[in-house]
């Protein structure tokens, strides 16, 4: 059955569909405290038993273990509440639920700290650390310089969850010999690394396969405690282990996204021109390592300078630790933090200088390639922000007073490459992706590539879900890569089936390869980290403050060559209510004594159909050099979405928009004024 | 926490299941888990998501916060039961395809399910009508556009089909 048809009957295989006889279900009993010293637990599955770490795997991920990282089951001190120290189990999901509270934790609770610009001086939070910043690292070179204009501020990007309709979830079952593994991930090679590393077993005793997937965005790239209690009590019970994660676990125990402060400084002179950027980027890594936070805090640091030719600048970066649960990607990561911080900065900079922030972006645009002092390198700008202006109609919106606009950059996380395999068997054509699709409907375009290079019809090819047997390596879904490195890889392996069918028969013929067997796997090796522009415009209406009503959002990508511009515009769609929601609802805040205040999805601020517009996306004219001549478009509008909605919240409320989500309290202000 | 059971009987999809259940057990579980149904999908657990929206007695529900004890004797209609195995797809899965409106899938049963007890109370509906029924279901991946595209797509084709077949699903 193809995908459509399995989706609209219900007929999806999700990891909570699987099912097999005699399994047991997994529960935890989690921290009701950001910091304590845990005095002793009654009952349960515990350190005791487990006595592991979380190594950290996938996108973001460090290697290996580190001095911070997470006890699979704590055992002295926990450091955010909902962090596991126990795990019961039962034969039925209820009973298994009910045994949670059977297990006692004497806690001797202890001050936690919350605020990652606080916790820099607080006392560390972990023993045997002298500090509680675990990355401090400077980009580019100090400088002073007598600028005619210094325009400086602090930007804030708070925590939000992922909050994929379907949560996380795993089921296990041991054999004596191998471990299987169903789960919901964008990497079941990163799941297999990651409990190969941990359990200490090899990765070829290890099986992993890809459920559908329903949806992820970040969230499930990377190796987490459940897993590894799940694989551990399937080991030793020799039977098979569910665990399923509830709303309220994922919203306090599951690795959220953003929670990064920008403090930036432009030096400019009159005219316009940026002579510096200064910058001090702070990320709030959470309490342990296994996310992104140490990865992330540099990737920031080193997009600063965004799409301009800033010749001197110089950035610090810092992760810090808090009582909280550790940060993780989410959609961009990191990426839509370091747009926000020089976007919403060079916005500032164009009301001092009372000009058109257009014409301050051509101004500092590059209209070559340029190697930023941070790192990166820049592609040529000035072209691209030309025809946005033109394609998303500024001159009509922006002077309106109501909308915004800005530009970005999107890193794609091409390098490390990505695998496929192209199978025929009995005229049928089947392939598999090293990574592992979400939503992002690899199987269109993977089908549609497949059609180009040996020219069979679509209807007798079919997508594989992810399955660590059924290719012999792979990276995963996740930083706008797949159509690039995964798309390639696929080109690649077409192209040698189709050299080996015309070796075998003299000429390429569809019958040819269709009436033979053929299996072709392929690693695309790419060691380069590819970009491309986008830029987005927004307009509001705030006559019903203090509710904020998006109207128009437009967005124009260089998505090289756009393998299916429906699914292309939906990415483009989705992507953009998750960067409104970023700015006027999602939240995941907690208290100063690091309790979550946000309990349900609805609290967290996922947006509904009544309270977003209908998108729009224009595509930029070109194609990349990699075989599938795609580029990425993923992570696009998560960039520009919420810097060009606050531009144009700030114009039409008159108020500085500094901080992502909105507060209440804020907006009111707008109101009395 | 061992409960007293309780004989539950439930029509699901024009078949009748009973189970002795403990009366706490949710009607998303006795879809699932007894009937064996898991079309339908569990999201939030706190009625927001929409994921487990089934059509019970003619009203979407959702599943997660009903007791399967509150459904006995009800006619319940999931995903499932909109078209069966072989038979032709209802004109709402035709045009989810036609117009793509989903990307994960996760959301998609209930998605459908909310548009046919809509389709079923008013047609010729407006976008901003259907935005406003579909308050109550999430989706993270679409932002709504394909599923909206997709719901106004089977309001049309509805009227041009109904008038030659009968084709209207009852619950």
């Amino acid at each position: 059955m193809n995908l459509d048809e399995k989706f609209v009957k219900g007929r999806g295989q999700f990891v909570g569909d699987i099912s097999l006889p005699n399994t047991l279900y997994l529960n935890f009993v989690r921290s009701n405290y950001a910091r304590a010293r845990i005095v002793k637990v009654y009952g349960g599955i515990t350190h005791k038993d487990v006595a592991l770490k979380v190594s950290s795997v996938g996108e973001g991920g460090e290697g290996g273990f580190g001095s911070i990282a997470h006890p699979v089951l704590a055992s002295n001190f926990v450091a955010y509440v909902g962090q596991p120290i126990a795990a019961v189990y039962a034969e039925d999901p209820y009973t298994s639920e009910d045994l949670i509270d059977s297990v006692q934790v004497d806690y001797e609770p202890l001050k936690a700290v919350v605020d990652p610009e606080k916790a820099i001086d607080f006392e560390p939070i972990h023993p045997g650390l002298k500090s509680n910043v675990v990355v401090d690292r400077y980009f580019g070179n100090d400088f002073e310089i007598d600028a005619d204009i210094v325009v400086e501020d602090r930007f804030v990007n708070n925590r939000i969850a992922t909050d994929p309709i379907e949560p996380r979830g795993i089921v296990c079952n041991y054999d004596g010999k191998r471990l299987t593994v169903w789960t919901s991930t964008q990497s079941v090679f990163s799941i297999r690394g990651g409990l190969s590393e941990v359990l200490g077993i090899p990765e070829s005793d290890i099986h992993v396969i890809q459920t559908d997937t329903g949806g992820a965005f970040g969230l499930k790239g990377g190796m987490y405690p459940e897993y590894i209690v799940a694989s551990y009590l399937a080991m030793k019970e020799r039977r098979p282990v569910k665990w399923i994660e509830t709303r309220r676990e994922h919203l306090m125990a599951s690795r959220p996204g953003r929670g990064v402060i920008g403090k930036i400084k432009l030096f400019a002179d009159r005219k316009g021109y940026i002579q510096g950027l200064k910058g001090d980027v702070i990320v709030d890594n959470g309490a342990y390592s296994g996310g992104s936070g140490e990865f992330s805090s540099m990737f920031v640091a080193r997009q600063l300078a965004g799409v301009y030719k800033i010749e001197r600048a110089y950035v610090r970066a810092r992760a810090v630790l808090t009582d909280k649960v550790p940060q993780g990607p989410y959609r961009g990561a990191g990426r839509p933090e370091a747009m926000f911080f020089i976007e919403r900065i060079i916005d500032r900079l164009a009301d001092e200088l009372n000009m058109d922030p257009l014409a301050l972006r051509l101004k500092n645009a590059t209209t070559e390639n340029y190697k930023s002092p941070l790192g990166y390198q820049i592609e040529p700008s000035r072209n691209f922000i030309e025809k946005a202006g033109e394609v998303l109609e500024y001159q009509k919106y922006y002077p309106r007073g109501n909308c915004g606009f800005s530009v970005g950059i999107l890193y794609h996380a091409t390098s490390g490459g990505e695998s496929a395999r192209i199978r025929v068997k009995d005229g049928k054509v089947t392939f598999w992706l090293g990574g592992n699709a979400h939503g992002q409907r690899h199987d269109v375009w993977g089908k549609m590539l497949i059609q180009e290079e040996l020219g069979v019809d679509q209807s007798i090819i079919e997508f594989m879900n992810g399955d660590s047997d059924a290719l012999e390596s792979g990276i995963g879904t996740w930083g706008s890569r797949s159509a690039m490195v995964g798309g390639s890889a696929l080109v690649m392996a077409a192209r040698k089936l189709k050299k080996k069918v015309e070796e075998a028969n003299g000429e390429y013929s569809t019958t040819a390869l269709l009436s033979g067997e053929w299996d072709e796997y392929e690693y695309f090796d790419y060691d380069k980290t590819e970009s491309s522009l986008c830029a987005n415009l927004v307009t509001v209406n705030i006559s019903d403050l203090p509710k904020i009503r998006v109207e128009k959002c437009r967005a124009y990508y260089d998505a090289g060559r756009v393998l299916d511009p429906v699914y292309a515009a939906g990415q483009n769609a989705g992507g953009s209510a998750e960067g409104i929601g970023q700015v006027l609802t999602e939240s995941l805040s907690f208290n100063d004594e690091g309790q979550p205040l946000i309990a349900s999805i609805a609290d967290a601020g996922v947006l509904t159909a009544d309270l977003l517009p209908r998108f729009e996306v224009k595509f930029y004219k070109s194609e990349s050099t990699l075989p599938s001549r795609a580029k990425g478009i993923g992570e696009a509008p998560t960039i520009g979405v919420p810097t060009a909605l606050s531009r144009a919240i700030e114009r039409a409320t008159g108020l500085r928009i500094r901080e992502t989500p909105l507060s209440m309290e804020y907006l009111m202000k707008a109101i009395k004024n | 926490m061992k409960m007293e059971k309780h004989r539950v009987s439930i029509n699901v999809n024009g078949k009748d299941y009973s189970e002795e259940i403990e009366p706490r057990t949710l009607l998303v579980t006795f879809l699932r888990d007894i009937a064996g149904l898991t079309g339908t999908h569990i999201g939030c657990d706190t009625s927001n998501c929409g994921a487990c929206t089934v059509i019970m007695n003619g009203r979407a529900v959702k599943s997660c916060t009903v007791l399967a004890v509150q459904a006995n004797g009800s006619n319940v209609l999931t995903i499932e039961g909109l078209s069966k195995d072989g038979d032709k797809l209802h004109p709402i899965q035709k045009a989810f395809i036609e117009k793509k409106g989903y990307q994960c899938g996760y959301c998609t049963s209930g998605m459908i399910l909310t548009a046919l007890a809509l389709l079923n109370r008013k047609r010729n509906l407006t976008e901003d009508e259907i935005r406003e029924a579909l308050s109550g279901n999430l989706c993270r991946c679409t932002g709504y556009d394909s599923i909206i595209d997709s719901i106004m797509l089977a309001d049309s084709e509805m009227a041009k089909t109904e008038k030659e077949e009968e084709i209207f699903v009852e619950a």
